[in-house]
C-alpha cells in the first residue's frame, strides 16, 4: 500500500517537474506575444484651423507615441471653435476604431455629452480645458494662470481700463482664465471690460487668454503701430518672438512639448489601464528679458530639430 | 526556534513513515537539484560578469568611435577659426580690409555646419559677420558667456554648451541651437594691434548627427556632458528640459574614464565614460543592468528549461535506482510481515545486492531454524501428551487385574476350574497382546482379539448379563490400528450400560471401512445418555473425575487418537437415553507399510 502512495508520488513529482520543463520551453513564444503590444492608433483633435502653433507639441505627442507604441492622427477643424464639427469628427474616428482620442475641445460639457457613450471604448484625453468623462486633462491651472497674468499687468499698471479679450466661447479652460484674470483685477480696483475682438481704438491695457488671440493681436499691433501694452498666453515661437520685438508686454508661458508628451502618454495609459493622474502643468510668467535665461530657453526653443525619432 | 524544532520534529515523523525507496529517491533528486541549482547560479553569475566585461567593453569601443567622430568634427569647427584667424584676421587690417569675403566664403563652404562667424572687438562691437550682418539692438555681446571665456583665457579656444543663437538679428526668428567656439583674436587696425574676439556658431544639429546613431546594445544610448555634468546631448534631451525626464549627468561628470555601476532612480546599470581631449566634454554611455544579464531575454527561460530538464531526468533516473535497491528489501519486508502474520509457505527471495542477498540469506536461515524447532517443540509435545495418556490407559489395567485374579480365585474356591482357566487364558492372551513387543500399533485383528478376551473375563465377571458381538467386516483385513483403544470404551460401556441390565444386554463391535478410514463401533443396548451428556464427554475442558465411567478413558483414546493420526482423527459418541449408546472410532486405514513407516517414525 506504501510502495504504492510512494510510487503515485513519484510520477506526480515527473509529471510536474515535466510539465515545467515544458513550459519554461514554450514561455518564450508566450512573452513574445506579451513583449509586442499592438499599436495603437489615436487621434489628435485641435479646435483651430491650422496646427502651426501646435508644432512643438506635436513634436512631444510623437515622442510620446514612438515610446509607447502608438501611431498618431492629427486632424484640424474647417473653422475655429467648430464643437459640432468636432462631435462628428471624433464619433468618425471613434467608428473608425480609434484607441484613445486627444482632443482640444471647444465645447467641453457639449462633447461630453455627445461622448459620453464612447468614453468606456475610446478613452479622452483633453488639452487646455477639462471635459467630464475624460481620462484627464493636460492644461496648466487655468484660474492660477489667469490670475498671475493679471498681477502681471498690475506690476506695470498705472492707470486706465483693461481689456479682456473674450474669445473664448465656450471653452471652459480660456474662460477661466479670463474670469480669474478679472477678479483680481477687480480685487484692485481696476477698471476692465471684456470685448470679443480687439476694438479700432483699444485702451492702453489689453489682455488675451488664448495662444492665436494673443499671437493676432501682437502681430496686429505691430502692423497697425498701436501703443498698448498687451499681456497673453502661449510658448510658441511667433509669440516669443512677437514678446522680443516688444509687441508682447508678457506672456504665461508652458512647455508645449511637455503637454503634447504627457497628453499621448496619458491616452496610451488609459487604454492599456495603466498610469495614473495628471497634475497641472507648470507654467511662468515670462518678460522679454528673460526669454534667453537658460531655463526658459529650453522650455521654449525645443531642440528638436533632428533628433526626434 | 520553536518552529526549526517543530519542522524538524514532523520531518523526522515524516521521514520515520516513508518508505526506503521514497527516502532514497527524494534525498537523491534533492541533492542532485541542489547540485544543478549551484551549478546554474553559477553559471549564470558566470555567464553576467563575463557578459557585463564584454558589455563594458563594447561601450569602451563605441565611445572611443563616438569620440573619434565628435573630436573629427570639433577639430575641423577649430581649423574654421584656426583659418579664420591665421590666414584672414592676422594678415588684414581692419581699417583697409574687409573681413566679410574670407568669413562669406568659409561659411558658403561649411554651411551644413555652420550658423555664423563674427567677429567681435575688445568692447564687443561687431567687426564682421556672416551670414547675418546686423545684431539684435540689445544684444549683449560682452556679457556672453562665450565672449567672457575668450576674453578671460586667451591662449585656448572656447566650446560652449548648447544654446538659443541671440545676438544677430533675424527678421525670421528662427531661435537656432548653437555651440559656440570662441577664442581670443589680435586685430589689426590702422596697423595697431587690438584685442577682440572671433565665434564660430556651429550648428548642434551637427554634433547631434555625430552622438545619434550611436548605439551601446539593449536598450543602452549616449550622452554627452561638459565638465561640469551641464547636457550637450541626450537622445532624450528635450523630455529632461521639460522635466519629464531625469538623467544622472552630474554624477557622471565626477567619473573618471571606464565603466562604473550606479544606481539611478532605482534601476542598476552601467557607465562608461570617456573624456574628450581638447575640450573636457565627456561621452556617457549606459546600458541597463538588464542588456549585460540577460543579454537574450530566452537566455534565462532557455536554462531553467535545461535545468528542469536535467531536474527531470535525475529525478526519473533515482526513482529507477532508489527502486532497484529498494524493491529487493521491501520483497523482504512483505516476507516477514507475512510470516508474522503466521502465513505457513513464505519463499524468502535471495535477490537484490550483496548486502541484501546477505540480509535475505541470514533471514531464510533464521525462518527455517525456526520451523525445525517449532516442529519439534510440536512434536515433543504430542509425544509427552500421548506418553502421559499411555501411561494413564496402563493405570487402568493393575485394577482389572486385581478383580479378575479376585474372580479367578473365587471360582477357583468355588470349583469352577473350566472358567477359572479360560479367564486366566484370556487374561494371559489380554496381556500378551497389550504388550506388543512395545508397540503402540497393531494388527487390528489382535486389537480386537484383545477386545475379546477382555469381554470373555467381564462376562465372566458379571455372569453372562450381556452378550459380546464382535465382527470384523469384509475390507478390514490386514489393516492395522492404535492399540488398547476398544477396551476404554468396553469398560464405559459395561459400567455405564450394563450395570443395570437383566441378561439382555448386548454390547457389539463392529469394525469396517469407509473409504480410506478405518471406523470401529462399539454399541451397547444399554441405558443410554442425553446427547449433550454425550457430546461433552469428550470436551476437554471438562474437569476430571475419577469414578467408573465417568468417561476420562473414553476422552483419553479420543485424545490419543487424535495426537497419533491428527484433527479429524477421533471418537463420536451417538446416544439416546433408555435406547444405547454408540461410540464410533476413525482411523486412517493404515496397511502394513503405513503402520510399519509409522512405527519407525515413533521410534526416531
Amino acid at each position: 500500500m506504501k510502495t504504492e502512495k510512494s510510487r503515485l508520488i513519484q510520477i506526480a513529482i515527473l509529471a510536474a517537474l515535466g510539465l515545467a520543463a515544458a513550459l519554461s520551453l514554450a514561455l518564450p513564444q508566450l512573452l513574445r506575444g506579451e513583449r509586442e503590444p499592438q499599436l495603437l492608433s489615436l487621434t489628435v483633435l485641435l479646435r483651430d484651423t491650422d496646427s502651426s502653433g501646435w508644432t512643438v507639441a506635436r513634436q512631444g505627442m510623437e515622442q510620446a507615441a514612438d515610446e509607447l507604441g502608438a501611431e498618431l492622427r492629427f486632424l484640424t477643424l474647417a473653422a475655429a471653435n467648430d464643437g459640432a464639427e468636432q462631435e462628428e469628427l471624433l464619433l468618425r474616428e471613434i467608428e473608425d476604431g480609434a484607441a484613445a482620442l486627444v482632443v482640444v475641445p471647444a465645447d467641453p460639457a457639449a462633447l461630453s455629452a455627445a461622448l459620453a457613450p464612447w468614453l468606456v471604448v475610446c478613452p479622452v484625453v483633453t488639452l487646455e480645458s477639462p471635459m467630464e468623462g475624460a481620462a484627464g486633462v493636460v492644461s496648466p491651472d487655468n484660474a492660477l494662470l489667469g490670475q498671475e497674468l493679471a498681477e502681471a499687468l498690475l506690476e506695470d499698471w498705472d492707470g486706465g481700463e483693461v481689456l479682456l479679450l473674450d474669445t473664448a466661447g465656450r471653452c471652459a479652460g480660456v474662460s477661466a482664465r479670463l474670469e480669474a484674470a478679472e477678479e483680481t483685477l477687480a480685487a484692485e480696483g481696476i477698471p476692465a471690460r471684456r470685448a470679443e475682438a480687439l476694438p479700432e481704438e483699444p485702451p492702453r491695457w489689453v489682455m488675451a487668454f488664448e495662444p492665436s488671440v494673443t499671437q493676432r493681436t501682437a502681430e496686429g499691433r505691430e502692423a497697425g503701430g498701436r501703443d498698448f501694452a498687451l499681456y497673453g498666453v502661449g510658448s510658441a515661437a511667433a509669440i516669443t518672438a512677437q514678446l522680443e520685438r516688444g509687441n508682447l508686454a508678457a506672456i504665461a508661458a508652458w512647455s508645449d512639448y511637455a503637454a503634447g508628451y504627457l497628453a499621448v502618454r496619458r491616452a496610451v495609459n488609459a487604454v492599456r489601464g495603466t498610469g495614473g493622474a495628471l497634475g497641472p502643468l507648470p507654467f511662468f510668467i515670462l518678460r522679454e528679458e528673460d526669454i534667453y535665461a537658460p531655463e526658459n530657453q529650453k522650455l521654449l526653443f525645443p531642440i528638436m530639430s533632428s533628433s526626434s525619432r | 526556534m520553536n518552529v526549526f524544532r517543530r519542522l524538524a520534529a514532523q520531518w523526522a515523523e515524516r521521514y520515520r513513515k516513508m518508505s526506503i525507496q521514497m527516502v532514497l529517491s527524494l534525498s537523491f533528486t534533492a541533492v542532485a537539484a541542489a547540485g544543478m541549482l549551484l551549478m546554474s547560479v553559477s553559471l549564470i553569475w558566470r555567464f553576467s560578469a563575463v557578459n557585463e566585461q564584454l558589455v563594458a567593453e563594447n561601450s569602451r569601443r563605441v565611445l572611443a568611435q563616438a569620440n573619434l567622430n565628435l573630436d573629427s568634427y570639433l577639430r575641423r569647427m577649430m581649423r574654421i577659426s584656426d583659418t579664420v584667424y591665421y590666414r584672414s584676421i592676422k594678415n588684414m587690417d581692419l581699417a583697409e580690409d574687409d573681413l566679410t569675403g574670407d568669413l562669406s566664403l568659409l561659411y558658403e563652404e561649411n554651411r551644413d555646419d555652420l550658423v555664423s562667424l563674427a567677429v567681435f572687438d575688445g568692447e564687443g562691437a561687431l567687426v564682421s559677420a556672416v551670414p547675418l550682418t546686423a545684431l539684435k539692438r540689445d544684444a549683449e555681446t560682452a556679457d556672453s558667456d562665450w565672449f567672457q571665456a575668450a576674453s578671460q583665457s586667451m591662449e585656448n579656444l572656447h566650446f560652449s554648451t548648447p544654446h538659443v543663437q541671440n545676438i544677430f538679428d533675424d527678421p525670421d526668428y528662427p531661435y537656432r541651437w548653437v555651440v559656440s567656439l570662441s577664442r581670443h583674436v589680435q586685430l589689426t587696425r590702422d596697423g595697431a594691434t587690438e584685442g577682440g574676439v572671433l565665434l564660430v556658431d556651429m550648428s548642434f544639429s551637427g554634433i547631434e548627427q555625430v552622438c545619434r546613431d550611436v548605439t551601446l546594445g539593449s536598450g543602452g544610448y549616449l550622452y554627452l556632458i561638459d565638465g561640469d555634468g551641464e547636457l550637450i546631448y541626450h537622445p532624450r534631451q528635450q523630455l529632461i528640459y521639460a522635466g519629464l525626464l531625469e538623467e544622472n549627468n552630474r554624477a557622471a561628470a565626477a567619473y573618471r574614464d571606464g565603466s562604473h555601476q550606479e544606481k539611478f532612480q532605482g534601476r542598476s546599470r552601467q557607465v562608461t565614460v570617456k573624456t574628450m581631449g581638447y575640450t573636457g566634454w565627456k561621452l556617457v554611455g549606459v546600458a541597463p543592468a538588464e542588456s549585460w544579464f540577460a543579454a537574450s531575454p530566452q537566455l534565462p527561460l532557455f536554462g531553467l528549461t535545461l535545468l528542469l530538464f536535467s531536474i527531470f531526468l535525475m529525478a526519473f533516473l533515482n526513482f529507477l535506482i532508489s527502486a532497484r535497491i529498494s524493491d529487493p528489501i521491501l520483497r523482504l519486508e512483505r516476507s516477514i510481515r507475512e510470516l508474522d502474520k503466521g502465513l505457513g509457505g513464505v519463499k524468502i527471495e535471495e535477490g537484490g545486492c550483496y548486502e541484501v542477498q546477505r540480509l535475505n540469506h541470514a533471514v531464510a536461515s533464521m525462518v527455517s531454524t525456526m520451523r525445525h524447532l517449532m516442529d519439534d517443540i510440536v512434536r515433543q509435545e504430542g509425544e509427552k501428551r500421548r506418553s502421559e495418556l499411555e501411561v494413564l490407559q496402563s493405570q487402568i489395567n493393575p485394577h482389572f487385574l486385581y478383580n479378575t485374579l479376585d474372580s479367578v480365585i473365587w471360582m477357583t474356591e468355588s470349583g469352577q476350574q473350566t472358567e477359572a482357566i479360560q479367564m486366566v487364558t484370556s487374561l494371559a492372551r489380554l496381556f500378551r497382546i497389550s504388550l506388543s513387543k512395545g508397540k503402540s500399533i497393531i494388527p487390528l485383528a489382535d486389537e480386537l482379539e484383545h477386545a475379546r478376551h477382555y469381554m470373555n473375563i467381564q462376562q465372566i465377571r458379571y455372569k453372562n448379563k450381556f452378550t459380546t458381538e464382535i465382527e470384523a467386516r469384509p475390507g478390514t483385513e490386514g489393516l492395522y490400528t492404535l492399540k488398547l483403544i476398544i477396551q476404554p470404551l468396553l469398560e464405559n460401556a459395561i459400567y455405564h450400560g450394563m450395570a443395570s441390565a437383566e441378561d439382555d444386554g448386548l454390547i457389539r463391535v463392529t469394525a469396517y471401512r469407509e473409504g480410506e478410514d478405518l471406523l470401529i463401533d462399539v454399541e451397547d443396548n444399554g441405558l443410554g445418555m442425553r446427547p449433550e451428556l454425550a457430546a461433552s464427554l469428550l470436551d476437554e475442558d471438562r474437569p476430571e473425575v475419577r469414578t467408573k465411567g465417568s468417561g476420562i478413558g473414553v476422552r483419553n483414546v479420543h485424545q490419543r487418537v487424535g495426537l497419533t493420526f491428527g484433527e479429524g482423527y477421533g471418537l463420536a459418541i451417538f446416544s439416546e437415553p433408555d435406547e444405547g449408546t454408540l461410540v464410533r472410532i476413525r482411523l486412517p486405514a493404515l496397511d502394513r507399510e503405513e503402520a510399519e513407516r509409522r512405527r519407525q517414525g515413533e521410534e526416531l
